[in-house]
């Protein structure tokens, strides 16, 4: 507070910290020839379950808490507000003939109680390469690639078996930044289901997968403690960025 | 899943590693460990508790003790014992009578009749002898068979009801395999497992009633329904303490439909829940047996009837031809032949090598094991996940195109907040809308949102009152994000502004008029400015993006080059670096403002000033408690100067009070008297 402001008028207005990260990762992911790809948040259930190889009645549906949407009588598709960005791998695969690589970042939902770490509404950001040789290896290259650029050249990142119904190897991804393994999010060869669900032969291509949560990239990066202080508008926080 | 340390050992005859060697290892290789308990049995043996999350891939086979052992020799060198008993022969000629009528839905029907005394009421404690799986009970160091299972199920969360509901429990948590026991005098006629019949009703153990509909089944008798298969056992069959006669029953079920069934009454039980995730219906005699042998073991003068074995569309061995060149291609590591081939056999699969395929006969309780993708997961996570090395994709072959909709969207960002519009992000869940949620989070978060004013309009309210605070002379935000109506999803950017200090001609719908008339400059477009709206003095309107996209659209489409955003490639669009700035906490109490203006000579300037007002508060020690000021007004008069300062105190710990801050001002004003100055 040493040198007094003049004027009470914000020149340059703040970018929301989400926003900050997301062209960080949109800046890398170019360097590396990925485009950004988008899809709706109103989900239908193929795209946001069944393709990704998560069937009705399974156990696997139990993982994310779900926002379904009351239907009109006149519907026949059961809608929901996506619970990850992964359903745009779909819709991308749907519409582009690999080899593919697209980045996603975007608005998901879960129904879950929120506190200081859990939000009905966050953000993901998507990563799927297609390619005819794609393994395990590369997705820890640009994982490093990103966190690095993010959180500086030191940190490591780790696998640990997990599983996602749409990715075989599925895993979780840990980085260790300022002496501690942090969990990131989940990532993964693309599950052959996955393609031939898009009608592609499973057999051609191959592919890696991740979704992370930005918001908890946004909160380590800047060391907000509440993920509901970034959802109420408050620019007390905002424009401190 | 709760698993107990004492209860691993027992399938081993080396010591096993601790528990929180243990977690380590499964955290690495297996699965996440939520936790590890150290805990006291009920026996006064202390054990620990790991709390393992096993997820739907493996719980084909890991939802037990012996899946947890199996896994223990996975990644150790450790070969766990034998843990499926042989069939107790029968004694006896009574024998259920089992009907199937729907070998899809039940897969496999064990049962078998016990006679466990034939004196009434139960009989005194048996000690263990020799024979499986009680000897590992012994070696565990109870002397005492009802004590131990007690103390075992108890150590992973469990109530122990009944010697014989106490067993049939255990054996579900021992090797995975659900079990029911009915009392055999209260079971009238055969065994029938059904669908039931439209509003059936069963009384259930608890003692809720549930109205059954025709997609559910039932485990019957000439009276009707006794158990929901899979799910939970009914009230009528119960085994109690005088029960004489015992029915075991250790089947397979379809997973979905116990899924089905369980989902809809909400009567999630460990057995359904092993259900759901399928299980093999190979793992059923082993259940039957097993707890055939504890019953032996605590009612040693118990009488057995033959097995009955409903077993139609017994389970095939299933193959997977497997290269074992394809590790290296999907893990992008090289691990020699023999590491993999080691590691299969662990697994206890059959590897016969033909050529370069290895054929890979797979376990039956492996139900995850179907493809060569699995199997490389398995390669991967036992040899370690860690000895990958990270390796960039080769360069893509063309420049990747950035979607206009992104390039726009961001393209907008920078305008606005080059003109000092800040960005927020709003929630999306809302009182009002077209598109309702089936099981809202609260009342008034029923809706998806069908607009962003109204929650802009709220927005810059809630900003204007910590205008001061912030040091802001007019509040500017804007968002851009999902509408929904009935037929659409839009993305929409809206416009949010106030002004809070008073100047003539402005308000928040002129800052936003001139923001949105910058906008359209700036990207070459014309487009008439949208609707604004007002509420209390705050002004909000929005804009849908597909409108503007159009129009560069089309902008572009003309091959103009007088403006960047209307080439799509991702080069255009200019990022700031990321900052590494960390976010301060702001305070969650009030604020307090005072104005101050100070006529000064000439050749005194606005620091100067203020270097004496700081002074005058730091010693009031009350530095913290400044968290803004600003020169707000400066005028000449007569050889003078008056410089305006406007003042935020606030506390970090606590609400202040009008008299603290007043104490500080006396002690300003008596500074600048002081120096001879004047207070206005």
């Amino acid at each position: 507070m040493s040198n007094t402001e003049m004027l009470g008028d914000k020149k340059i207005g703040s970018l929301h910290p989400i926003t900050q990260i997301v062209r960080e990762i949109y800046g890398t992911f170019r360097d590396l020839g990925f485009e950004i790809a988008d899809g709706p948040e109103l989900e239908d259930e193929f795209h946001n379950f069944d393709a990704l190889n998560v069937p009705h009645d399974h156990p696997a549906r139990d993982m994310q808490d779900t926002f379904w949407i009351k239907k009109d009588a006149n519907e026949s598709k059961q809608h929901v507000l996506r619970t990850h960005t992964s359903s745009v791998q779909i819709r991308y695969l749907e519409a582009h003939k690999p080899p593919v690589r697209i980045i996603v970042p975007g608005k998901v939902y879960r129904n879950e109680a929120t506190d200081a770490t859990h939000e009905a509404q966050f953000h993901q950001i998507e990563a799927l390469y297609v390619d005819k040789n794609v393994s395990l290896a590369h997705l820890k290259g640009v994982l490093e690639l990103m966190f690095r650029k993010i959180f500086g050249d030191d940190v490591e990142i780790r696998f640990r078996p997990s599983f996602f119904p749409f990715v075989e190897p599925g895993v979780e991804v840990d980085m260790r930044w300022k002496g501690r393994w942090l969990e990131m999010g989940g990532a993964g060869l693309v599950h052959p289901e996955v393609f031939k669900a898009v009608k592609l032969d499973p057999n051609e291509w191959q592919g890696f997968a991740f979704g992370f949560g930005i918001d908890r990239l946004v909160m380590l990066k800047f060391g907000i403690d509440d993920i509901r202080s970034l959802y109420n508008g408050d620019l007390r926080l905002i424009n401190q960025f | 899943m709760k698993v107990s340390h004492k209860w691993l050992q027992t399938y081993f005859d080396a010591k096993i590693p601790d528990a929180d060697t243990l977690a380590d290892l499964f955290a690495m290789h297996s699965f996440e460990v939520e936790g590890v308990e150290d805990i006291k049995n009920t026996d006064g043996s202390a054990d620990s508790v790991l709390d393992i999350k096993v997820l739907p891939d493996r719980a084909h086979y890991a939802l037990s003790h012996k899946g947890i052992a199996d896994e223990i020799s996975f990644l150790t060198d450790m070969l766990p014992k034998k843990r499926y008993v042989e069939a107790l022969s029968a004694n006896a000629d009574h024998c259920p009578i089992v009907k199937l009528e729907n070998d899809k839905f039940c897969r496999r029907y064990i049962a078998r009749c016990i006679e466990i005394n034939s004196k009434a009421g139960l009989p005194p404690v048996a000690v263990p002898k020799a024979g499986l799986p009680a000897v590992a009970l012994a070696k565990a160091g109870s002397n005492n068979f009802s004590a131990y299972l007690k103390s075992a199920l108890e150590s992973i969360g469990q109530r122990s009801i009944n010697p014989i509901v106490d067993i049939t429990n255990y054996v579900m948590y021992d090797i995975g395999q659900p079990l029911h026991a009915f009392d055999a005098d209260k079971v009238k006629g055969p065994i029938t497992v059904r669908s039931a019949k439209e509003g059936e009703k069963i009384v259930l153990l608890d003692g809720r009633e549930i109205i059954l509909t025709s997609d559910d089944n039932v485990i019957a008798d000439e009276d009707g329904p006794l158990v929901i298969a899979g799910a939970k056992g009914g009230k009528r069959a119960e085994v109690s303490e005088s029960t004489k006669r015992i029915i075991i029953e250790s089947a397979n079920f379809d997973p979905t439909a116990v899924r089905r069934t369980s989902t809809k009454y909400d009567i999630r039980s460990d057995s359904s829940k092993r259900f759901e995730n399928e299980i093999t219906p190979e793992l059923a005699i082993h259940g039957m047996n097993n707890a055939c042998a504890l019953i032996k073991e605590r009612y040693p003068n118990a009488v057995f009837g033959p097995i009955v074995d409903e077993y139609q569309h017994k389970s095939k061995d299933v193959i997977v031809d497997f290269d074992p060149a394809y590790v290296k291609e999907r893990l992008g590591i090289e691990v020699p032949a023999d590491t993999i081939k080691n590691i299969l056999m662990k697994m206890n699969m059959g590897v016969v090598a033909k050529g370069n395929i290895w054929s890979l006969t797979i376990p039956h309780e492996r139900l995850d094991l179907r493809i060569r993708e699995d199997i490389v997961e398995e390669i991967g996570r036992v040899y370690g996940y860690e000895k990958i090395a990270g390796k960039l994709p080769a360069k893509a072959t063309t420049d990747p195109i950035t979607e206009l909709n992104f390039s726009v969207s961001e393209r907008l960002k920078n305008i606005l907040t080059g003109i000092g519009f800040s960005e927020v992000s709003l929630y999306s869940l809302v009182e009002k809308g077209d598109i309702e949620t089936l099981k809202p989070l609260a009342k008034d978060k029923a809706f998806i949102r069908k607009n962003l004013t109204e929650g802009i309009l709220s927005c810059v309210h809630k900003n204007v009152l910590n205008a001061d605070l912030l040091g802001l002379d007019s509040i500017k935000i804007f968002e851009i994000g999902r509408v929904f109506t009935h037929n659409q999803e839009n993305v929409v950017l809206s416009l949010g502004s106030a002004q809070v200090k008073k100047m003539k001609g402005v308000n928040g719908g002129v800052i936003i008029e001139n923001a949105i008339k910058e906008i359209f400059a700036r990207l070459n477009i014309g487009l008439s400015v949208p609707k604004i709206i007002s509420q209390n003095q705050s002004y909000a309107c929005e804009i849908d993006l597909s409108e503007i996209l159009s129009l560069v659209r089309s902008v572009s489409n003309t091959g103009s080059k007088s403006s960047s955003v209307t080439s799509t490639s991702a080069i255009d669009l200019e990022f700031k670096a990321l900052s590494d700035k960390r976010y301060t906490k702001y305070s969650q109490y009030p604020f307090i403002v005072r104005d101050i203006a100070v006529f000064v000579p000439e050749s005194i300037d606005s620091n100067g000033v203020w270097n004496t007002i700081e002074g005058a508060i730091k010693s009031a020690d009350a530095s913290d408690l400044l968290v803004r000021h600003l020169l707000f007004d400066t005028f000449k008069k007569e050889g003078k100067v008056s410089y305006a300062f406007r003042m935020v105190f606030q506390s970090m710990d606590r609400t202040l009070t009008d008299d603290e801050v007043s104490k500080v001002m006396n002690a300003i004003n008596v500074s600048i008297k002081k120096e001879g100055w004047e207070v206005r």
